[in-house]
């Protein structure tokens, strides 16, 4: 019988994740991981009970891990580093990148697992000598974009068990089955802050340094409070309100100068230094192993949230690519991702460094 | 090999009620119901059987039976002890640096409120260092708190000196005993101390319930305010069952202490004996000339402690890294980084305790299981 070990968080999608397997006939084993330590050092308390009482309702056994120091070496400082630069790191990719699919991994094939499994929304789909990363079923919840790092070896040791199934089907599992977190809210924002505030969390860590908000011509409109605090596109909070141009249009962030401590701020939505044609990306990662044929265009989103918007690529240098989009995009943002898209099938993507028209 | 055995080899964590135990609570749990504060005959009938179960306390202990206050667990023993000292004019406490929270974390929330303490240092054994522990005295210092034997460890401390310490200086002192009790003699020890901390469920009792002794004359102040229970001292109607059961369980641990400490001393040796024919790179923490017996805490350099626990659960083999928390993480341990042993080791660290009903039979089948997980 195939071991598989599950990643269980303590939510719903996890825990039916073990159960479908479970049902499958796999040796389910459920491995609760925590990444954070609290200033309580005992994290999680919560989380694991809710972990506890799943892997009691479904017979396997439940046992934990703390990636608390991998985590904050190879994932949390690179994310404090991406905020000096005044970029806008995504940590939870990073987070399947360096931890979920690599420490995690390693961690439980030593524990003699054949494959690991979570409940991510998105699917693995095996061609030939080729496991192909694909949007989950529910179009909605996919998390693929989040997956891009993934590798072939990472693929052929995984399981996505939610990959057909909607969230609301997934509930209904868990309630029929008497998982107790059947109706458990999903967990928002980054793991590590949770529900506290953004700002309040980023300033226990970096030097806060306010200076001027100016708009494209250089006038000083009011002050920032740390560059930091603001991501390109951003309207809410600036605090200069509408009503100082001539159309009393809302104010949105368009640029950071790190040199000067400025945040750049345009009237309007429409403004047109809010878009852009062009963005160049580096730290590339190919889920298949290697580039896809360039000569076609592909489907590409910059933020998780966005629709697949059509580019064509071109190769600047060795790990550097241009994108060419179709229709300008907005607010795009250095050091979120770019993940490329042929249809359903993820293609790999890269860290946005620059944008341009 | 049989992997139906079941091995537990948690004892220091809490232990199986004894069987004995279990009975005498399904034959009394139905039939006394009363309120022992209700002066008709249903209420004297739970009265009876309160002051019985001091008397016995008393008993196991040496003590008088007004000098034995029930609480809800060892860690609420702990807890009024320390907050007494928030009602008196000396609010200032020595202790060691492996205590249990029950006392360490205490005395943190409680300083806000007004209480002081300093933590005196342990040798590479987990001994406290008793002339570091004089230094500390302060002339408002109004109580030293030692534990009998660590609960990670097993390091017997030195109660004794501590108590003649503590006596020189006019100094209240108290022992957290709660690892001790049905392991080593408890008897002299508490002749020693003016107050100490004892908890069922660790001598094959109930959970739940603990007790406090308290010297004639030492002062206490209350720490649950109610209905005036436990001569005033802890508010809220006695969990009756409980409290004879841990009576019960007390008699019978002291009772047998030469049987069961004879029985797990010899498992103890099997095991040690065994595992170092296995590996020649353990590392043994502790005082293996004074520790309690059946406790075991050892590294094994080259695997963390949380894998090696997961690997022994599969195999129905149930033991801990001494510092798990609620949430079955591992973190180095606080006692460990006290006696100074490095990161490395200390994460490697996992604690075996035996207990009565265990058999030679689990440990070979214990060391059996290791040799497979390390020569593979």
């Amino acid at each position: 019988m195939e071991k598989v070990i599950v990643g269980m968080s303590g939510g719903v999608d996890s825990a039916v994740a073990a159960f479908l397997l479970k049902e499958s006939g796999y040796d389910v084993e459920g491995v609760f991981m925590k990444n954070w330590n609290e200033d309580d050092d005992c994290p999680a308390e919560e989380d694991y009970k809710d972990a506890l009482m799943v892997s009691e309702v479904l017979g396997i056994p439940l046992h934990s891990v703390n990636f608390s120091k991998e985590y904050w070496d190879n994932v949390f400082s690179t994310f404090l580093d991406e905020y000096k630069k005044g970029r806008t790191p995504n940590p939870d990719i990073l987070c399947n990148k360096e931890i979920k699919f690599k420490a995690f991994l390693q961690y439980c094939i030593d524990l003699g697992a054949d494959k690991i499994a979570t409940g991510h929304y998105a699917k693995i789909v095996q061609s030939k000598n080729n496991y192909e990363l694909h949007k989950g079923e529910d179009a909605n919840k996919d998390q693929s974009y989040f997956l891009y790092t993934l590798g072939q070896e990472a693929l052929s040791k995984s399981l996505f068990p939610l990959a057909a199934l909607k969230k609301e089907e997934i509930r209904e599992i868990a309630k029929s089955e008497n998982l107790s977190v059947y109706n458990k809210k999903d967990s928002t924002g980054i793991c590590f802050i949770g529900e506290r505030d953004f700002k309040t969390f980023l300033k226990t860590y970096l030097f806060e340094s306010p200076g001027d908000i100016v708009n494209s011509e250089g006038q000083v409109l009011g002050t920032h409070d740390g560059l930091m605090y603001y991501t390109l596109g951003q309207r809410q909070g600036l605090g200069i309100g509408g009503g100082h141009g001539e159309k009393n249009a809302p104010w949105y962030v368009s640029d950071k100068s790190i040199e000067k401590n400025e945040l750049i701020a345009v009237q309007g939505k429409t403004h047109p230094n809010l878009y852009h044609k062009k963005l160049e990306a580096s730290q590339l990662h190919w889920v298949s192993g290697g580039m896809p044929d360039l000569s076609q265009s592909y489907g590409a989103k910059i933020r998780y949230r966005s629709q697949d918007a059509k580019c064509t690529m071109e190769q600047i240098s060795k790990d550097k690519v241009e994108l060419t989009f179709q229709e300008a995009q907005f607010a795009i943002a250095p050091g979120q991702s770019v993940v490329f898209y042929d249809g359903d099938i993820c293609l790999g993507g890269g860290i946005i460094d620059s944008r341009s028209n | 090999m049989e992997k139906q055995l079941n091995c537990y080899f948690d004892h220091s964590a809490t232990t199986p009620l004894d069987l004995a135990i279990s009975e005498w609570i399904k034959r009394t749990q139905g039939e006394i119901y009363g309120n022992p504060s209700s002066s008709h005959a249903v209420g004297r009938k739970a009265k009876n059987i309160l002051e019985l179960a001091r008397k016995q306390m008393a008993e196991v202990l040496g003590c008088h039976s007004k000098e034995i206050i029930f609480t809800g667990s060892g860690t609420e023993a702990n807890n009024s002890v320390l907050h007494s000292l928030l009602f008196q004019e000396k609010k200032h406490v020595v202790t060691s640096a492996i205590e249990h929270p029950a006392i360490l974390s205490t005395l943190q929330h409680l300083e806000p409120l007004g209480l002081s303490y300093s933590i005196a240092g342990v040798d590479s054994r987990g001994k406290v260092n008793l002339s570091e522990i004089e230094k500390l005295i302060q002339t408002d210092t109004g109580l030293i708190t030692i534990m009998t034997a660590n609960n990670e460890v097993g390091t017997i401390q030195p109660i004794s000196e501590c108590s003649d310490l503590a006596k020189a200086h006019n100094i209240p002192f108290h022992s957290d005993a709660v690892q001790a009790l049905g392991k080593i003699s408890i008897q002299i020890l508490l002749e020693q101390v003016d107050l100490m901390s004892f908890s069922a469920h660790k001598f094959y009792g109930p959970k739940g319930v603990g007790c406090l002794y308290k010297k004639e004359n030492t002062n206490l102040h209350s720490f649950v305010y109610g209905g005036g229970q436990e001569s005033n001292l802890r508010g809220g109607t006695e969990n009756i069952i409980g409290i004879g059961a841990m009576a019960l369980a007390a008699q019978l641990a002291v009772e047998q202490i030469k049987e069961t400490t004879d029985h797990i001393k010899v498992l103890e040796y099997q095991f040690i004996t065994g595992i170092k024919t296995i590996r020649d790179d353990i590392v043994f923490h502790g005082n293996s000339k004074s520790h309690i017996p059946g406790l075991i805490s050892f590294a094994a350099p080259g695997m963390d402690n949380q894998k090696l626990l997961t690997l022994l659960d599969r195999e129905n083999i149930f033991v801990s890294s001494g510092s798990a928390c609620h949430s079955g993480l591992s973190t180095p341990s606080k006692i460990l980084e006290a006696m100074d042993i490095s990161e490395s080791l200390n994460l490697s660290t996992i604690r075996v305790s035996f207990g009565k009903h265990n058999t030679d039979k689990e440990v070979q089948y214990f060391l059996s299981v290791l040799k497979k997980i390390w020569m593979g």
